[in-house]
């Protein structure tokens, strides 16, 4: 017993990719067999991953650097995979968030979705969040490439799965626009490979800072090539027009995981190949550091503005992330501790508001069939519990003190003083007051403008639709008020690298 | 700059223009199946560029034989076998794409992108 418990625990960094994708390849049978168990596959599925996440970040909270070394090929040649305290993170947020998704969407994909669909859904859920996992702990580059592909592909299919007319023209656009980024992002890998002779991240960074002053061009053309390859695909300002289509019209579970998980995991790997390959001296001679910081600041006054002029909910809600991404790149960019400490805290922070209002406005689209948000007159007595928790994530959009996102524009406000940089501050009132401009109307609208008498019922959306929605507005109100914790263990990582 | 450079290592400069021809027919062709077909020589010149990184020339195939002399010369085979898995993704991207257009077909009778914009 104990010997297998042993033998688990060394290979646990492996079997919460292997678990997941397990379920995944079985889970079609069931689709055809007994469909009415598919829902609940994903939910155990989805929950043993959550416990190994926990269990994996209990040991890198101990000051642990898991490292794991896929069939024993020892590091240049095999694939590596290493959880420090980003990936850790991130693996925890993954599941968790998805965990919540997958219980709203036990009763309202049935609404969204063609009923033939909806165990073939659930492999594509676990296909690209195992996917996205593997993004996140991976330490090699070509598998990198491949987990990027896989995780296109099932996040397309997770839009297209509506089966609408607008759902299939965002998926095609999305999916070239993918398939561009991806073809980027080989090409850089193939440079690099040529420079170095490696893919393993730690190896390249060695051999790189060996040969950098040989090859000039071909390092800039690899950030460049870089740049744009996860650009496109995390949605970075220029290169974001795909998001709304495929956000919006995709069903809501989809949406949430979209918006709230998928753009964030390219981040993080971009920011794991600047740091890590790259090392911070070149992103900051090359003047990428400059290119991303402009592109952000852009992406922050751009994404509210065009948030501001759309009528549909989901759309509004979709350019948002445009913005907010924004703002994770903005901290990338300023590259001081807190700067960065503040973006990658940023990521957390929108995952739980992003799912929160997507899936609020998926429930409310589910009670009362509105999209518009010039309807919304009397949601609040109407919906109660959604529209408090949406009210709870637009106040923590707009940063508000107590909700989540104050702490990260906090950080970043102190971020830009530390990199001598106090234009930033500006930008940062500025957006927060944008973003007040089109969640405070919706909000104003839901309790004060009732035409229908002001009489409270309760909300009629079942019970596993409401609990993901409360569980999200608590974790928001929950990172406002005790972020301590989980910035500690983000500084960690941020001063390693700086 | 030495522009000789360009011509000893001409799969490479290959490589990069049929690249800039995919990412062009990508972006700006109007007919679907064409923009498909940009994604596939874009795909082919990367699996160009890998093949010709990790060939050498004079090289034999990185299999072990007493017969030949000490000092031979092997290829890398890592890039060839990365580009297996590169082909089946490109493979099953294609797959997906032309899965899509024709499901768009269905819905909108075309497969011209600006008609498509326009009957929405």
């Amino acid at each position: 017993m104990d010997y297998i418990l042993a033998y688990l625990s060394a290979k646990l960094p492996f079997l919460v990719i292997l678990f997941v994708l397990f379920i995944c390849f079985i889970m079609p049978v069931f689709a055809r067999w007994k469909k009415e168990v598919t829902p609940y596959l994903t939910l155990f599925a989805i929950g043993v991953a959550f416990a190994i996440s926990l269990v994996l970040a209990y040991r890198v909270a101990g000051g642990e650097i898991i490292r794991y070394h896929v069939s024993d090929w020892r590091p240049p040649w095999g694939i590596e995979i290493l959880i420090d305290e980003l990936s850790a993170m991130m693996i925890v947020l993954l599941t968790g968030c998805s965990f919540f998704i997958a219980l709203f969407s036990f009763r309202s994909l049935s609404h969204e979705i063609p009923d033939a669909a909806t165990g073939w859904y659930y492999t594509l859920y676990l296909l690209t969040l195992a996917t996205m996992i593997g993004m996140v702990i991976t330490n090699d580059l070509f598998n990198l490439y491949v987990m990027v592909e896989v995780v296109g592909i099932g996040a397309c299919g997770m839009v297209v799965a509506k089966g609408e007319k607008l759902s299939t023209e965002a998926t095609l656009r999305y999916l070239m626009l993918a398939t561009l980024g991806s073809g980027f992002l080989l090409f850089a890998i193939g440079f690099l490979y040529q420079m170095t002779g490696n893919l393993n991240y730690a190896f390249v960074a060695a051999e790189l800072n060996r040969v950098k002053d040989q090859y000039p061009f071909l390092i800039w053309a690899t950030m460049s090539f870089l740049t744009v390859g996860l650009g496109v695909k995390a949605a970075l300002f220029p290169m974001h027009i795909w998001l709304p289509d495929a956000h919006s019209s995709a069903p809501s579970p989809s949406s949430a995981m979209l918006s709230g998980l998928v753009v964030k995991v390219y981040i993080v790997s971009m920011i794991k190949i600047y740091f890590v390959v790259f090392g911070f001296e070149l992103f900051t001679d090359t003047y990428m550091r400059y290119l991303i910081l402009f592109l952000a600041s852009s992406a922050i006054l751009a994404g509210s503005f065009f948030a501001f002029v759309q009528l549909d909910l989901k759309r509004r809600l979709a350019y948002s992330t445009v913005a907010q991404i924004g703002y994770i790149f903005l901290g990338f960019g300023l590259g001081t501790v807190w700067g960065i400490t503040a973006g990658l805290l940023h990521i957390i922070i929108h995952a739980f508001m992003k799912v929160c209002l997507f899936l609020s406005a998926g429930a409310i689209y589910y009670q009362t069939g509105t999209k518009k948000v010039t309807h919304f007159s009397g949601m609040g007595f109407k919906m109660p519990v959604t529209m408090a928790a949406f009210t709870v994530a637009s106040l923590s959009m707009v940063g508000i003190p107590l909700f989540g996102g104050f702490i990260t524009k906090y950080g970043l406000a102190l971020g830009s003083l530390e990199a001598n940089n106090p234009y930033f501050i500006v930008l940062i009132v500025l957006s927060g007051l944008l973003n007040a401009a089109y969640y405070f109307p919706i909000i104003w609208q839901a309790y004060f403008t009732s035409s229908a008498g002001t009489t409270m019922t309760m909300d009629t959306i079942p019970k596993t639709m409401l609990i993901p929605i409360v569980f999200m507005a608590l974790g928001v109100i929950y990172m406002g008020i005790f972020p301590g914790r989980i910035l500690f263990f983000l500084e960690h990582f941020v001063i390693r690298f700086l | 700059m030495d522009l000789s450079m360009l011509w000893v290592n001409y799969p490479y400069v290959i490589a990069i223009i049929l690249f800039s021809l995919g990412c062009m027919a990508i972006l700006t062709q109007h007919n679907l199946i064409k923009k498909v077909i940009g994604i596939n020589i874009m795909e082919t010149s990367i699996f160009l560029f890998f093949i010709a990184l990790g060939n050498i020339k004079g090289g034999v195939p990185p299999i072990y034989d007493p017969s030949l002399p000490e000092n031979v010369l092997y290829i890398n085979p890592l890039p060839s076998t990365l580009m297996l898995t590169g082909i089946v993704v490109s493979f099953s991207v294609t797959a997906f794409a032309l899965a899509v257009i024709v499901k768009l077909y269905y819905f909108y009778g075309t497969i011209y992108a600006p008609n498509i914009m326009r009957m929405r």
